[in-house]
């Protein structure tokens, strides 16, 4: 008997309602600034449509608590009940919920848990409805199955309303073979009991070729008096004896520990991208041109004399053009809209600026402007660091704002934008700005500067990047903004992007983070060293000078410095750092490639420049092995491997050389 | 149709032929008679019709009279008894020897 698992959809039906989850949180927080009733029925649709999901692929706890959410979503919808901040927090609280369950659910483990529990009773109390003790934990189901796991607990009352267990056992016996497990954990003591209420529970195991809508069909008059859960059976074969089923387990042992769970190994970061439909008819427009370019090149070979060269040029050019076209569209799949990171902040603001007792009005711009997947998955947590800072320690409390002359309310702005092939993301506060005087005075104590005097506002503002002004304790009223900085920067870095800040105080600061398109393809500028080919991201470099000898002054300990606009930065000698010999020794027959990199300026001696050109990354490490100094290869036209530079990486060693 | 009935010296209960929850009252009575004796003795022989709510409050006797110290054992029990209690999964709670004839 064919089997359809359910389990290849789930992907599919997590994204889907992640995304759900994420318009319901944003409706709701519109509904809290006092939103229209179009808000409360995207709500709605958005809960139903997840708790219809959860039911059809097996995840009856979500459901259930789906299911509750909807009930009191109901009571907006038809204005039975009038929404206030609590109503909302508590839909809030419960997106939050949900979204723990799918995690859950990713990871194979049980989606029900105490918190879950309280909530979804929380849920139900608001509609004035109480539940029964949380159903049996719920397995997941992952595969196909020949059956069903029935949770079913009736209510004190079915008794006396006329229904009886037992009848519906009966019925449920004749749709396959059913085991059934009592809870007896319910019960009360002999003379606590009335006979005509109800206070066994079951968990049926039914084996067989049976429809959902069959087993339901059987509950289909106690909907109301019962909690029921129907999930298929893992796994299950109809003669498959050795399946320990649920009547091995002692009886009267209360069930509160979950069953083992089979389990696939599910990852939770989903390998996928969703890609806009546009975007594909316009690959296959490319790939039907590149078609076309090919078989007109194709006639070339056939016969081909010195006349037909202008065609072949055209025809050539017309290759390189669609070969662009079709790279960039390519390329085009992985960039997805920054507005999935910046959706998770108009909440977070919320909830921030609540405890802590400050307004806090956010703007988002270009939330369309698209970035790399990997880039987006990797930059939220530093922009979380940035907003939480800037509302922590950035924008002052409404009565410090009053005192400074300014509204109550403080701005926080976000925007994304496309500037110069790069992605430029800026995080704006109208708050106190940064603390001079307190940077300066902690940076002293912590070794970094050896005085504040002379040093421009840039540089000061420089130091909360510094690793070691991160790590005091937070007492002052500036340090929340240096706590974890370091990080931040290092994971921009480590994107190939830079962040820098402007901060006027009295007025705001901002922070901008450049970040590259891609991390498939760099620009780089082609070195020469020793022979080999090395590649410079263009991203990083600041200049290209030739030095004399004279401008070169070594310092003890073997080091070598030189003058660049009002600073001495150290020179590394790209052949000794990579080992490869046969290079030039004096400085005047090489170059100096001045970069920007994580620790700050560096001059790497080269050989020669060859020239500019776009590299395709391929990763070392999944092909060979981590080489300090190198982030990945590429291949050039004639065939040979170029290695590409890792700028961060080699002036961090420099730093951290200078510093030891 | 003969109601519940305990016999105080042996703490026995003969059960109704309609077990049921509209006559439960009864056997309740009865068997709550049934646990102040040493030992207990169910006669569900009889039975002909039984319902959840009737093996319910026999889960709950048994536990009570495990608790107290009471014996319990069974004189019989019918078949509709039996199907009943396999239902619903109550036969080890229960503690039901095989079913005899009715």
């Amino acid at each position: 008997m064919s089997t359809v698992s359910l389990a290849q959809f789930h992907q599919t039906f997590f994204d889907e309602s992640h995304e759900g989850l994420d318009a319901m949180e944003t409706a709701l927080l519109a509904l809290d600034g006092g939103g229209d009733k179009e808000l409360v029925h995207g709500i709605f649709r958005a809960a139903h449509s997840i708790k219809g999901g959860a039911a059809t692929f097996g995840f009856p706890d979500m459901a259930a608590f789906t299911h509750e959410a909807e009930s009191l979503l109901d009571e907006l919808r038809d204005g039975r009940r009038a929404i206030d901040a609590g109503i909302v927090e508590l839909l809030l609280r419960s997106v939050d919920c949900l979204r723990g369950m799918f995690a859950r659910a990713q990871s194979g483990q049980p989606l029900a848990d105490a918190a879950s529990e309280a909530l979804r009773h929380e849920l139900a109390a608001a509609v004035g409805r109480s539940l029964a003790p949380a159903a049996a934990p719920a397995r997941r189901a992952d595969d196909a199955s020949t059956g069903w796991a029935i949770s079913f607990r009736p209510h004190k009352g079915m008794l006396a309303g006329g229904n009886d267990p037992l009848r519906l056992l009966r019925e449920l016996a004749e749709l396959g073979e059913l085991k059934a497990e009592a809870e007896l954990d319910r019960l009360p003591g002999f003379e606590a009991l009335d006979p005509s209420e109800c206070h066994l529970g079951w968990r049926l195991e039914l084996r067989g070729d049976v429809a959902r809508a069959a087993v339901k069909g059987v509950f289909d008059w106690v909907e109301d008096e019962c909690d029921l859960s129907i999930e298929p059976l893992p796994g299950a074969e109809v003669h498959n004896a050795h399946v320990p089923v649920a009547a091995a387990e002692p009886v009267a042992a209360q069930s509160s520990a979950p069953k083992a769970v089979p389990r696939e190994a599910a990852s939770a970061e989903s390998g996928s991208v969703r890609v806009a439909i546009d975007k594909i008819d316009s690959l296959i427009d490319l790939v039907g041109e590149l078609v076309i370019t090919q078989s007109m090149l194709d006639t070339f070979r056939e016969d081909f004399d010195a006349s037909r060269l202008e065609m072949l040029q055209q025809g050539l050019a017309q290759l390189a053009r669609h070969t662009r076209l079709l790279q960039e569209s390519v390329m085009g799949i992985r960039m997805l809209p920054i507005a999935s990171v910046f959706n998770r902040f108009p909440r977070m603001v919320r909830d921030l600026g609540q405890k802590l007792g400050k307004q806090v009005k956010l703007e988002l711009v270009g939330e369309q402007t698209e970035l790399d997947k990997t880039v987006l998955e990797k930059i939220g947590d530093p922009l979380v660091h940035l907003v939480r800072n800037a509302i922590d320690h950035g924008l002052e409390t409404p009565d410090r704002r009053r005192a400074a002359g300014k509204g109550d309310v403080g701005t926080l702005r976000l925007e994304a934008s496309h500037r110069n092939g790069s992605i430029v993301v800026e995080i704006s506060d109208d708050g106190a700005g940064l603390n001079r005087e307190a940077i300066v005075a902690k940076a002293l104590q912590r070794g970094l500067i050896a005085s504040g005097d002379g040093l421009t506002d840039d540089a000061v503002a420089d130091l909360i990047f510094q690793p070691g002004f991160s790590t005091a304790a937070v007492t002052t009223d500036l340090s929340g903004r240096g706590v974890g900085m370091d990080v931040v920067r290092r994971n921009v870095v480590d994107l190939g992007g830079s962040i820098g800040i402007r901060s006027v105080a009295g007025k705001g600061s901002v922070f901008t983070i450049t970040l590259p398109l891609t991390l498939a393809i760099i620009d780089g500028l082609t070195a020469v060293v020793g022979g080999e080919h090395y590649i410079v991201p263009l991203a990083s470099i600041v200049e290209t000078v030739q030095l004399r000898d004279q401008q070169l002054r070594t310092v003890t300990g073997g080091g070598e410095l030189f003058h660049f606009r009002d600073a001495w930065l150290p020179v590394l000698r790209l052949q000794d750092a990579f080992g490869c010999g046969g290079g030039k020794r004096a400085i005047e027959q090489g170059l100096v490639i001045v970069v920007e990199g994580d620790g700050g300026r560096v001059g790497l001696f080269v050989d020669e420049l060859i020239g500019q050109q776009q590299a395709v990354v391929k990763s070392l490490e999944a092909n060979y092995r981590r080489v300090a100094g190198i982030s990945g290869a590429t291949i050039l036209a004639d065939g040979s491997v170029a290695l590409i530079v890792d700028v961060a990486g080699l002036s961090r060693r420099m730093t951290r050389r200078r510093a030891a | 149709m003969g109601k519940a009935k305990t016999d105080k010296a042996d703490g026995r209960v003969t059960l109704p032929a309609d077990c049921r929850i509209a006559d439960l009252p009864a056997v309740k009575d009865a068997l709550r008679a049934a646990l102040t004796a040493p030992a207990a003795t169910l006669d569900g022989g009889a039975v002909e019709r039984v319902d959840t709510a009737a093996l319910q409050l026999l889960a709950v006797f048994r536990r009570e009279a495990a608790a107290r110290g009471v014996a319990v054992a069974w004189a019989g029990a019918s078949a509709a008894l039996h199907d009943g209690a396999a239902r619903l999964g109550l036969v080890q709670t229960l503690e039901l020897p095989a079913a005899t004839p009715a």
